[in-house]
């Protein structure tokens, strides 16, 4: 389970006060697959940010089970997003001089690695369909089979919960099905649970539970 | 393999800019090959003076004057060399005031018959009743007097008593070697008599393929002992007054003119390579500085993978020192390079033999050059690694758009 108290975070742009995220509560069960929607600028990509650890809340906790994830030092935390976190991003995010399977191993550096790391990554990259571009460099796919790769990345270290900022925003409708698809998949084979920002209402209409953001505050719908 | 590990992704990073990469491993190679060049060549000059002349035993060295920088190449390095005089000079110099003892050298570079020597070796006839700078070195001071065709070795020359060696045709018996004595002059020399050189230049006519040419009487230096009271470079112009065509060359003044020509070189030198090196820490830094700006996102995002500020530290760490140490190691032939490029001119513009220090010194300062090659990339990556594992995740990934 992952639940913020009363979060808040803001920035000071040219004198102005922004609520990025304005005492947002939620609480979010494992296994859950959520999305979240909004304008652009209401606060989305910094609260994925707060939960996943990544920026400090001006007030207010993020709790990973009973763990308060900013009463650890550096050093803890970021053995905890290793491990139970995994990011998506709305950008192409892999390194373009390793090739897919290279992408994968990446973020086993930061932790204690796998014995069977190959078999690992080849299963995740069946799973998002690119086994067989394994030892393409990102240069040479498309941009929607590089997002299968830094989705399959996301899961190397099987974690408990997948941020994913429009990980479907560039792509083509048909791709973007796709790739909703592989979520749901996950969800359900693996109890991964979801928190995923987007535009697409179609998406937000397959989520079990739908939040909207506005102006740093979250609802649920 | 259980792990992705660090270095990889810090070489596929240099990979990626590869022309930039290329021209900081270049600046590196430069600056390392600068470095220890200079390094090399100073350490080896300041070993060619320390085991220079004051260990020759003799105040004052009389050579003909027109012979005086392969003398001083000769005393320095153990070039091997020959130059002649008349030695009707040695009893002129027997008279000059402040003089105690004067004693007749004769040098031979010996012709390339000699079989098996890899050294320089040199031949020096002396006189066994008046030397006195030979003699010290002798091994337990057992000086019989050197006679006939008897010979006694330098210290490097892989020679044993009793044997029998062939110079120009004549037989010489080992009697004794030499105690180390530091300079290659003594060191790579066999001495004999100044009768037996004459005799073996005579005998070398008919009995040797390369005949010498040496006409009885002559001598190739005059090393004279000063009597105390008056100072060797009053004695040295004394004798250079009251004879024409020599050049008396005090012993300290030896050391002191090559140490003034060469300190002015050796702070040179040295100036330029701190500031070249300087130079590189900056622009490396420099680098370094614009990588970790340019590579903020993908930063930020590795250390929403879990990467802790160290890992970012170490990454951008082994980038540098990657590059400082294959430019070390391709400074080692930079290095070698300018000085084996230059030795020509440094001999012919110093008048004096480049010498490199020791095999073992050498060594120890080629390694010293690759750990330097090392901390200069520590350094010069220090600022821009703790920049870099100082960011912010969040606002790392978000500037980086
Ligand atoms: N690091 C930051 N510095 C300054 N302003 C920021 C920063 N992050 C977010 N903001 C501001 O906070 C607001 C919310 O931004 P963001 O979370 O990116 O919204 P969304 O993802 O919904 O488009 C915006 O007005 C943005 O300008
Ligand atoms: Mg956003």
């Amino acid at each position: 389970m992952i639940q913020t108290i009363n979060l808040c975070k803001s920035y000071r742009i040219s004198g102005q006060v922004i609520k990025a995220a304005d005492r947002v509560n939620i609480s979010i069960s494992t296994g859950e697959l959520v999305a979240i929607i909004g304008h652009s600028g209401s606060g989305k990509t910094t609260l994925l940010s707060l939960l996943g650890g990544l920026t400090k809340p001006d007030s207010g906790q993020v709790l990973i089970e009973d763990l308060n994830l900013w009463s650890m030092n550096d050093s803890r935390l970021a053995q905890l997003r290793n491990k139970r976190f995994g990011f998506i991003y709305q950008f192409a995010s892999l390194i373009p001089t390793l090739t897919a399977l290279e992408n994968l191993y990446l973020p086993t550096a930061f932790g204690k690695g796998y014995d069977d790391l190959k078999n690992r990554a080849m299963d995740l990259l069946q799973k998002v369909g690119m086994n067989d571009k394994a030892d393409f460099y990102p240069s040479q796919l498309s941009g929607g089979q590089q997002r299968r790769v830094s989705i399959a990345r996301a899961f190397i270290n099987n974690p408990e919960i997948i941020l994913a900022d429009e990980p479907t925003g560039d792509l083509d409708e048909e791709t973007e099905a796709e790739i909703i698809d592989l979520f749901k998949t996950m969800n359900q084979e693996r109890g991964t649970t979801f928190i995923i920002v987007t535009h697409n209402k179609s998406i937000a209409q397959q989520a079990q539970r739908n939040f909207s953001m506005r102006d740093g505050d979250l609802q649920e719908n | 393999m259980k792990k992705f590990a660090l270095y990889k992704l810090a070489i596929s990073n240099l990979r990626r800019k590869m022309v930039r990469s290329i021209l900081l491993l270049l600046l590196a190679t430069i600056v390392s090959g600068t470095l220890l060049g200079a390094t090399i060549f100073i350490t080896g000059m300041k070993n060619a003076l320390n085991i220079g002349t004051y260990r020759l035993g003799a105040d004052v060295l009389v050579v003909p004057s027109e012979n005086e920088a392969q003398a001083r190449s000769a005393l320095l390095a153990g070039k091997p060399t020959s130059f002649y005089m008349n030695s009707s000079v040695l009893e002129k110099i027997k008279e000059v005031e402040g003089v105690e003892i004067a004693s007749p050298q004769l040098f031979i570079e010996p012709s390339s018959f000699t079989c098996c020597y890899s050294v320089d070796l040199f031949l020096i006839a002396i006189d066994p009743v008046t030397d006195f700078t030979v003699r010290p070195w002798l091994k337990n001071n057992q000086h019989q007097s050197l006679q006939g065709n008897q010979i006694i070795a330098g210290r490097s020359l892989p020679i044993m008593t009793e044997s029998v060696i062939p110079f120009f045709g004549t037989l010489f018996t080992v009697v004794g070697t030499m105690e180390p004595t530091g300079m290659n002059f003594f060191d790579q020399s066999i001495f004999m008599t100044m009768d037996a050189a004459y005799a073996m230049a005579e005998n070398s006519i008919t009995k040797s393929m390369q005949p010498l040419k040496l006409e009885k009487g002559i001598i190739s230096a005059v090393m004279v002992k000063t009597d105390g009271v008056i100072n060797p470079d009053r004695v040295a112009t004394r004798i250079m007054y009251a004879l024409d065509g020599v050049k008396a060359i005090a012993s300290d003044e030896v050391i002191s003119t090559v140490r003034k020509q060469l300190s002015g070189l050796l702070t040179g030198i040295m100036t330029v390579s701190m500031v070249l090196w300087a130079m590189a820490l900056f622009m490396i830094g420099f680098a370094f500085y614009m990588i970790v700006n340019e590579r903020q996102r993908e930063l930020g995002m590795l250390r929403a993978m879990g990467a802790k500020r160290q890992h970012i530290f170490l990454l951008i760490v082994f980038e540098a020192v990657i590059i400082t140490f294959s430019g070390g190691l391709a400074g080692l032939g930079v290095g070698f390079g300018m000085l084996f490029a230059l030795q020509e001119k440094i001999q012919q513009s110093l008048q004096l033999p480049y010498i490199l220090p020791p095999p073992a010194v050498v060594r120890e300062l080629v390694a010293a050059s690759l750990i330097f090659s090392i901390c200069t990339g520590l350094l010069s990556s220090l600022i821009p690694a703790s920049l870099a594992s100082r960011l912010e995740p969040y606002e790392a990934i978000r500037k980086g758009e």
